[in-house]
């Protein structure tokens, strides 16, 4: 595709939004996505088939990281509450949604056809809904090949990580921090726990994932799981790291002793699989960094 | 004074009630202790480090909270100030929350020093607001509510637009007392003993302030710098417990009342006896709140609780105040009448058709301003259509129950948002997510419902209590904040129903289709038709039971039926702009100030200022920070409170004697 004068600025973003790595070899015009949901929106960009428009870009390129989201995508504005004019401009073909936002499937179907998907459901292990729906937006895309090699990638991660830890004899905990008193723990039925399975760890959280905005937890609940590591998952919230180390119950816990506890990167905590690899990485990279030091 | 501090029927003997409530206390204490979570191995660091330092924390906070309303009230010699009445502890965290959202390195700082700011401003703004009035009591208060209920709607927003960090705003909205150190309790140990020991210093110029301005002055006694002094104390005090704990509502106003009743009389006694009462109330919640739980999970966050006993309180200590002299009530802004309506009325609705066509017309895409035209425009039509019809619907709703209810209770200042209606028709709401209902009607139904109650309440506490107007208002802020802590409750609860909370509260027309605005705009015509035709009880019912029973009206049943509609009114409008707007308290006003004096008239241009106004919010609400929006409601609620205040204030000045 050539800017000739004819063609307008957001054209051509549309353009470079649509074939991030130069048009696609053979492809039709491809069908222009969009979604307001990060889970789908980490999917479309690890499949290399960014969105025209997602929600909340800044805070996703700090919480989420990874796969970095190419200029030109149009920003939606909040996920609570997008901007649909922005949306309807952007000219989606297909608005994937998920269960979140099934508050507003009325009026995006107004804009695109709308595919929708749950990948969250309290006390249900998202592992294979995230695999279906990884497929599932492929093939809607025409890209069903881009699907089996992402999940291949996943997997193959999950393998390198289980091999470089080997057995593990402990189980870990892994928790957002709300603040330096509260946490949020991460179940079988989250993608977090999803990735401890899969490479071959004991989640230490047996209970159902506190799903919620609050972090419900007092910091005193780690205390049953003194045998555990403590993986904190951030973003941690800029006070609460300092407050902790200060703290005589965190200092009195077990695993902080014994120094089992991981400060790791920030990770989209209800994301999909591009999230749930960055965490077994960040995870088997920590737990390798740490053993040495932290034997038993 | 007015007020009732002196009517409490002495005690025989204080000590016994005293040491009553210590053993209640105490008991409490223990029960809490001996129930809290086991976790083997660490038994020691539990109870030395979890469970007695927030034992600690409790007894320290409500003794800080109690010292620091005893002060407010004594300086401002108003017996219903206390941090959580003026504003001082939500401006307080809303500091915290723009720290923690945008600016954590000042968090550094000092979170004490943060909050001491916010505390402050909101304290400036509300006691500078009522400062010519005199700081008459109820004026100020009203003022500090409103502050409180917009700096909710600020924080609410910055929840919204800030995605992951709510984890902690959320904590921080409704106090929590967990402690893992003596961190806390020292930092309040050491506040509390200082803000006592300066209270004991400025106890013999305070003692001289319970007297008159001029009294105290022929004293020689500087009566400006005493009061700054005392007053900075109190907002440090409840700035340093926000900072360490949260909010944490409304002890600092039982606590001096509790006192009194107690049998304290001077101010020593006072100041000695509130610190002691509020830390055995806020005690005895948190030991509470910590039994009602389960496996080391409170019941409900301990600030949340202390809410919504507040409010009740807040009705009993305004019941006991002596019958308040019938003064004039603060009156809507008056011009001169206008002999011939017609010709303003055709302007006001230009003005409405001008502002739809701005909203349907003008907006903002990534490639800046545009008009849209042609296939542009009825391409986005179907988008805009629908916010516009509800927002329009909403405003010209809240209109009419803004005007009813000034009529009814033949209060000026009364509207659906002042008098806690739009906030009970969010516990309705509420109610129904919790209890799984997901769909429009059977939500709605639950928002009715709730209105209801509350406007019923209401008018049974202006019935029974004959409350002076601006009481009455004041017990429906304090209703109001009652219904807030419940769904801050619901919002601490997490999951789906609390997401979708969040998103009514900060009042939002972006998920309104052609189905629901068309839905409003039909309740609308439904509900607003009929009170055109009940224009004659809307003129006659503000004379009063006698004159309106005199010309041959059923009051009760007058009443009622306008309640009903009004509820009905308040609740479909909140459904689609949320509980914040004020547009109700305004359209009747400015209607009024633009020269509409018979009933049909006014009501007929408020429908259209009311509609108007929420169209140009909505509008701009979605302009102003693209792509990111501002919630509709929150945006009309940030014209509607400063005005609110500038018309309490005005009110007031011929007053002040």
């Amino acid at each position: 595709m050539k800017a000739d004068g004819g063609i307008g600025r957001r054209v051509l973003l549309a353009a470079a939004a649509a074939f991030p790595f130069g048009a696609p070899v053979g492809a039709k015009a491809a069908m222009r996505a969009a979604t307001l949901d990060w889970a789908i929106l980490e999917t479309l960009l690890a499949l290399g088939h960014p969105p025209v428009a997602a929600t909340e870009l800044v805070q996703f390129r700090e919480i989420a990281v990874e796969p970095p989201v190419p200029e030109g995508v149009a920003d939606l504005g909040l996920r609570g509450l997008p901007n649909l004019e922005t949306l309807l401009l952007a000219r989606p073909d297909v608005i994937f949604n998920s269960n979140f936002y099934v508050a507003l499937e009325a009026r995006l179907t107004t804009i695109a056809p709308v595919e929708g998907f749950t990948l969250y459901r309290p006390g249900v292990a998202p592992y294979e809904a995230a695999l279906a729906m990884t497929r599932r937006i492929a093939a809607r895309l025409g890209i069903a090949a881009a699907a089996e090699t992402l999940i291949g990638g996943v997997e193959a991660d999950f393998a390198r990580a289980r091999q470089r830890l080997g057995p593990m004899d402990r189980p870990v905990l892994p928790i957002n921090l709300g603040d330096a008193r509260h946490f949020r723990a991460f179940g079988f039925d989250s993608m977090i726990g999803e990735a401890l399975r899969h490479i071959g760890i004991e989640n230490a959280w047996t209970l159902p994932t506190s799903y919620s905005a609050a972090a419900p937890l007092g910091l005193e609940t780690l205390a049953r799981h003194g045998e555990a590591w403590i993986a904190i998952i951030g973003p941690v919230p800029p006070d609460a790291a300092d407050v902790l180390r200060r703290s005589a119950l965190w200092r009195a816990l077990p695993a902080v002793g014994a120094g089992r506890v991981m400060w790791l990167d920030p990770v989209n905590p209800f994301g999909a699989l591009p999230s749930t690899q960055r965490f077994a990485r960040l995870l088997a990279d920590a737990l390798v960094a740490s053993r040495g030091d932290a034997r038993g | 004074m007015r007020w009732s501090q002196a009517v409490v029927t002495p005690v025989a003997d204080p000590r016994r009630r005293w040491l009553g409530a210590l053993l209640v206390v105490a008991l409490a204490l223990i029960a809490a202790l001996a129930a809290r979570p086991v976790v083997p191995g660490l038994e020691e660091t539990m109870l030395w480090q979890v469970a007695l330092p927030r034992a600690a924390v409790a007894l320290l906070a409500g003794a800080a909270l109690g010292l620091s309303g005893a002060l407010l009230q004594h300086v401002l010699r108003n017996p219903i100030a206390d941090p959580s009445t003026l504003g001082i502890a939500s401006g307080a965290q809303f500091a915290l929350t723009i720290a923690l959202a945008y600016a954590p390195g000042l968090l550094g700082f000092g979170r004490e020093a943060v909050a001491l700011a916010g505390g402050a401003a909101t304290a400036a703004l509300v006691l500078g607001a009522g400062w010519r009035g005199g700081l008459d009591p109820v004026a100020v208060v009203l003022s500090g509510m409103m502050v409180s209920l917009l700096v909710g709607a600020l924080s609410a927003t910055l929840i919204l637009a800030k995605g992951d960090y709510v984890l902690s705003l959320f904590i921080w909205g409704a106090g929590v007392l967990d402690q893992q150190d003596w961190g806390s309790a020292g930092t309040l140990g050491i506040r509390l003993a200082m803000g006592l020991a300066a209270s004991l210093l400025l106890l013999r110029p305070l003692a001289v302030l319970g007297l008159d301005d001029a009294g105290a002055r022929s004293l020689g006694v500087r009566l400006s710098g005493v009061r700054l002094a005392a007053l900075a104390l109190a907002v440090w005090l409840a700035a340093t417990v926000t900072a360490e704990v949260g909010v944490i509502a409304f002890i600092g106003l039982a606590a001096p009342a509790l006192a009194r009743f107690a049998g304290a009389r001077t101010i020593r006694q006072v100041m000695l006896a509130a610190p002691l009462a509020g830390a055995l109330v806020l005690s005895l919640t948190d030991s509470l709140v910590q039994l009602g739980g389960s496996q080391g999970r409170d019941l409900a966050p301990t600030g949340a609780v202390t809410a919504l006993l507040g409010g009740p309180l807040l009705l009993l200590l305004l019941a006991r105040r002596r019958a308040e002299p019938r003064r004039h009530p603060a009156s809507a802004p008056v011009s001169r009448r206008l002999s011939r309506p017609l010709p303003r009325l055709g302007l006001l609705a230009a003005g409405a058709v001008l502002a739809a066509l701005a909203a349907l017309c003008l907006g903002r895409s990534a490639q800046g301003w545009h008009l849209a035209t042609g296939p542009l425009f009825m391409e986005l039509l179907p988008l805009r259509w629908p916010r516009l019809a509800a927002a329009g619907g909403a405003g010209a709703m809240l209109a009419a129950a803004g005007l009813i209810l000034q009529r009814i209770t033949g209060n000026p200042m009364a509207s659906p948002e002042v008098l806690g209606v739009s906030a009970g028709s969010g516990v309705g709401l509420s109610v129904m997510l919790l209890a799984g209902g997901a769909s429009g009607p059977l939500l709605f139904a639950g928002m009715g419902a709730g209105a209801l109650a509350v406007l019923a309440i209401m008018l049974i506490v202006a019935a029974r209590l004959s409350f002076g107007p601006e009481s009455f208002l004041l017990a429906g802020l304090a209703c109001g904040a009652s219904c807030m802590a419940i769904l801050s409750v619901v919002l601490s609860s997490g999951g789906m129903a609390a997401y979708m909370l969040l998103v009514w509260m900060s009042g939002s027309t972006n998920r309104v289709g052609p189905g629901e605005a068309l839905t409003a705009l039909g309740a609308a015509l439904v509900l607003i038709a009929p009170v055109f035709l009940l224009a004659r009880w809307l003129s006659i019912l503000p004379l009063g039971p006698g004159a309106s029973h005199g010309v041959g009206l059923p009051v009760r049943q007058a009443r009622l039926t306008l309640a009903v509609l009004a509820a009905l009114l308040t609740g479909m409008a909140s459904f689609v702009v949320g509980p914040l707007s004020l547009v109700g308290l305004m359209a009747p006003h400015l209607a009024h100030l633009a020269g509409f004096a018979r009933l049909r008239e006014q009501l007929a241009a408020a429908l259209l200022i009311g509609a108007t106004l929420l169209v140009l919010a909505d509008w701009l609400a979605r302009l102003v920070v693209f792509p990111y929006q501002v919630p509709t409601g929150l945006f009309a609620a940030l014209i509607g409170v400063p005005y609110l205040l500038w018309l309490l204030n005005r009110a007031q000045r011929p007053r002040c004697a």
